[in-house]
């Protein structure tokens, strides 16, 4: 019988194609963005679905990260965060995913000392310790970062900006992404570079 | 003047030679520069530069132990090394000469660098002409990223100077090679080979796919795959190896960040224990394959070629034992002269095929629009259309043996029909052939057919309708053309020969199908059957043996209706499903249930091994024989703590359905793998299985 080769290539391509599902479930751009639900600095608790008709920015950091650094000592997420805030009227949250020990992770009166000392201007901190949001959202580096519609469907993911470097230099040069997504949601159109490349360091978790 | 010797003036020109400011003793290195956690250094491979020869220069990097910088697609996060170049006007720098990088794994992500002392060559192009110039700067600026678990950025600017010789270029000899060519001669080592070898890639189906042709030397027990592009594929998912004859496929889940696939892909295969490595250039295209359906069904396939390979497989089926007797006997009588339009019959005939492949294929639609979880094969699944097909394929294993004429003149066999019957005929036998290879084409197309039933529904129909019309292909031609008739020998009384032997390839399919019967109702289900068969056969026997029939009509009638209603009781009592099969205490496996998958998956000291299979999957049971049942896989469980979960979809069991589609799949095999310590990343084995592909997979752990 022919059969024997066919079957073991057809099997074999065909095997190829349905190996893809087992991919680490990410969120995918253009689908509800995961639900979540953590307490900020302040003890408060935030979830997802408080912010319903409301865009929300996520940004994961480590204060100790010198890509986080390159983006805060410039002032460049600093003033991303007013932008986003302000003029789009979104909401930003911050979210640390180191577990306890670990760099970047921060006690939340040291949070809001960060903060305070670095004149940032996110809409709340919030503290994962367990880094389920961060596995939820498949956060994989510090800046990495997210932008949910009002709808609450993810519309970016990805990096900061378009050069993996940690020197503030380069900022100006870059195309910001979220900066650039936020514009092309208010002009109603859709994101421009809905995934981006990430960089960063790896978040601790 | 005159006075002073040659050995006085020795020395003097030796002094001026060390103090001569375009040699100077350190002129092939910049110095070592320390950073955090490196020691890099500029170095070069000659110790002078000859107008228009290209020399190499490269960045040193010593590594404090457990930091490792990055290659030029660094992983799932890192940072490759960039190099910016000041040089003198006209000289060209060309790009990092990367050695083939290592793995490294931490955390949850897999980065692709280099660790302990590396060496990053660079090919600089001087121009042809450099009369003016006594010596030649190099400057580098290079950053880079090292990281242990923590990352530190990391800069540093470098220059050495090179003194020029033979600044009018004509000179043949070799550039003086400098204390460090050795070392580079040591980065070649683990430079990639670049290879001519033929690949193609493609990225459909959420999945990164290369076929490599001719990639004979390659083994794949310790292969090694680093793509060049930093967001195409997830890399912390172990890539999966098949190597068939020389084609060697690849295939990783693309990144949660692939946007694009490169116009051309660029990757390494690398063997670490031999230190080989080869660089390729991958094409986007189809990836082959010689079956009905290719792999890769994706939006962006053509639907012709689609067409064509279910065409191909089509007429493959007509070899299959369960078609061939039926097909061959037609075949030989269409030629036979009592046949006075071929090709009407050959119409009627491929028009029967095709009504009940799109019957068929209807039914498959309509149950899965309407939300049925059900894979081509699903016909197989049902004790009842098992048994009937033990029953139909019995009758006609027996009218071949010459028991009876019945089912010859039913399959159009006749050598004395009339004109319309022989048309119904001729009909039937394509109904009956679209029959009768339904337990050829589920095992052995069921997967791919699966996948084209995931097509929109009139692409999906056109698929089985090409399957179809390749099946009736070689007998319509037969018919439509007379000229090919000739070839096949005349009817004679030879065919009655060829008539009886081609029973037993029936007969044996028969046996495989009360196999599957049995494992889907028990021994009393099959006592029922045989019993019924044996019925069946003496009413046939009766009914189709005139002489015994003409002298006593009215006993022979009442014995062949009582024969037949035993028959029809004995199939209805056969297909009856019986309780659950008792669970064989002595097997290596478990019967897979959620709960206990959930079960083992909550401990971390054990994994699971998840092996979906059915009886009338025949790749399944293969795999069960060669792979999952050696010595070698049992090992492999015990040493890695893994606990064989085996669920049966013989029947259909609506738990291990919605498992398959977690997976994407609307058929068997599928065998996942849990690791114990990572049982939120299952692995996803290929569908053909050999033991060391399941024990590396196992040892993975």
């Amino acid at each position: 019988m022919p059969s024997r080769k066919f079957t073991f290539l057809a099997l074999l391509s065909i095997t190829a194609a349905l190996m893809a599902c087992h991919a680490a479930a990410a969120p995918k751009v253009g689908e509800p963005a995961p639900r979540f639900e953590l307490t900020d600095t302040a003890g408060n608790t935030h979830s997802l679905s408080d912010f319903k008709d409301r865009k929300v920015v996520l940004e994961w950091t480590n204060h100790d990260c010198p890509f986080v650094q390159k983006h805060y000592s410039s002032g460049n997420m600093q003033d991303q965060q007013r932008l986003a805030t302000g003029e789009h009227d979104a909401v930003w949250l911050t979210i640390i995913s180191s577990k306890p020990g670990a760099q970047g992770h921060v006690s939340p009166e040291r949070a809001d000392e960060l903060t305070r000392t670095r004149n940032a201007a996110p809409t709340a901190v919030l503290i994962d310790e367990s880094g389920d949001v961060g596995r939820a959202y498949a956060a994989q580096v510090t800046p990495h970062m997210y932008i949910i519609d009002e709808s609450g469907t993810l519309v970016y993911m990805g990096g900061i900006d378009s050069n993996p470097s940690a020197d503030p230099a380069d900022i100006p040069s870059s195309t910001q992404y979220v900066v650039t997504a936020l514009e092309d949601m208010q002009a109603g159109h859709a994101v421009a570079d809905p995934v981006t490349r990430p960089y960063g360091c790896t978040i601790k978790y | 003047m005159m006075g002073i010797t040659m050995h006085k003036l020795l020395p003097i020109l030796a002094a001026l030679l060390l103090a001569s400011p375009w040699l100077p003793a350190q002129a092939q290195r910049s110095g070592e520069i320390q950073r955090d956690h490196v020691v890099v250094e500029l170095v070069s491979e000659v110790e002078a530069v000859r107008p228009g020869q290209p020399f190499r220069v490269g960045l040193l990097i010593r590594h404090e132990p457990d930091w490792h910088t990055y290659w030029r697609n660094p992983g799932d996060s890192g940072l490759e090394t960039r190099f910016s170049w000041t040089l003198p006007e006209g000289f060209e720098a060309g790009d990092i000469q990367w050695p083939y990088p290592e793995r490294h794994e931490i955390e949850h992500l897999v980065n692709y660098g280099y660790s302990g002392e590396i060496l990053l060559p660079v090919e600089i192009t001087p121009p042809d002409a450099l009369s003016d110039e006594r010596k030649a700067g190099i400057s580098l600026k290079a950053d880079w990223l090292v990281c242990k678990i923590e990352c530190i950025p990391g800069s540093a600017e470098l220059a050495l100077e090179l003194p020029v010789i033979d600044p009018d270029g004509d000179a043949n000899h070799p550039i003086p090679e400098s204390g460090f060519a050795a070392r580079f001669a040591r980065a070649d080592t683990r430079r990639p080979e670049s290879v001519d070898w033929q690949a193609r890639f493609s990225t459909d189906g959420g999945q990164m796919s290369v076929q490599v042709q001719g990639a004979d030397p390659v083994g794949i027990e310790s292969l090694q795959f680093f793509p060049a592009h930093a967001t195409l594929v997830e890399h912390a998912a172990e890539p999966f190896f098949a190597l068939d004859g020389d084609t060697l496929q690849i295939s990783q889940p693309l990144s949660p960040y692939f946007i694009r696939p490169p116009e051309a892909l660029q990757f390494l295969l690398v063997e670490p224990d031999s230190a080989r490595a080869w660089a390729l250039t991958a094409q986007p295209g189809t990836l082959q394959s010689a079956g009905p359906v290719s792999g890769s069904i994706g939006a962006g396939h053509p639907l012709y070629l689609l067409l064509a390979m279910a065409l191909a497989g089509g007429v493959l089926l007509n070899l299959m034992p369960c078609v061939f007797p039926v097909l061959s006997l037609k075949a030989i009588s269409l030629v036979s002269s009592s046949l006075e339009h071929p090709r009407g019959h050959a119409l009627a005939y491929t028009a029967g095929v095709m009504l009940s492949f799109a019957a068929l294929a209807g039914l498959l639609l309509a149950l899965r629009a309407g939300g049925e979880a059900i894979g081509w094969g699903f016909q197989l699944q049902s004790p009842w259309f098992v048994g009937v097909l033990i029953y139909l394929l019995f009758a006609m294993g027996l009218s071949l043996s010459g028991v009876f004429e019945f089912g010859t003149r039913w399959m159009g066999l006749g050598q004395h029909l009339s004109e319309s019957e022989g048309l119904r005929g001729s009909f039937f036998t394509g109904v009956l052939a679209t029959l009768v290879a339904s337990p050829c084409t589920a095992p052995f197309m069921g997967t791919a057919l699966g996948l084209a039933v995931m097509l929109p529904a009139p692409q999906a129909m056109g698929v089985f309708l090409a399957l179809g019309l390749g099946l009736a292909l070689p007998l319509a031609a037969i018919g439509l053309w007379p000229p090919l008739a000739r070839i096949l020998p005349r009817p004679g009384p030879w065919m009655d020969t060829f008539k009886q032997f081609m029973a037993f390839p029936l007969y044996l399919t028969v046996v495989w199908l009360i196999w599957v019967l049995a494992r889907q109702t028990g021994p009393d289900g099959v006592g029922a059957l045989l019993a019924g068969l044996v019925a069946l056969a003496f009413a046939l026997w009766l009914g189709g043996h005139p002489a015994i029939r003409r002298r006593t009509a009215a006993a022979a009638h009442a014995a062949t209706a009582l024969a037949l209603i035993v028959a029809l009781a004995a199939l209805v009592a056969g297909t009856r499903r019986d309780g659950e099969t008792p669970m064989d205490v002595n097997a290596p496996w478990e019967p897979f249930s959620t709960a206990r998958l959930a079960e083992i998956n909550a401990d971390p000291d054990i994994g699971a091994f998840v092996n979906m299979t059915a009886d009338w999957c025949v790749t399944c049971l293969v795999n069960e024989r060669v792979a999952l049942d050696t010595e070698t896989v049992r090992r492999a469980m015990r040493e890695s703590g893994t606990v064989y979960l085996k669920g049966d979809w013989t029947r259909r069991d609506p738990a291990i359905t919605r498992y398959l589609q977690r997976f994407g799949r609307n058929g068997v095999p599928l065998y996942v793998f849990y690791p114990a310590a990572d049982a939120g990343n299952p692995v996803v084995l290929p569908q053909i299985l050999t033991p060391a592909t399941v024990a590396s997979a196992l040892n993975r752990n």
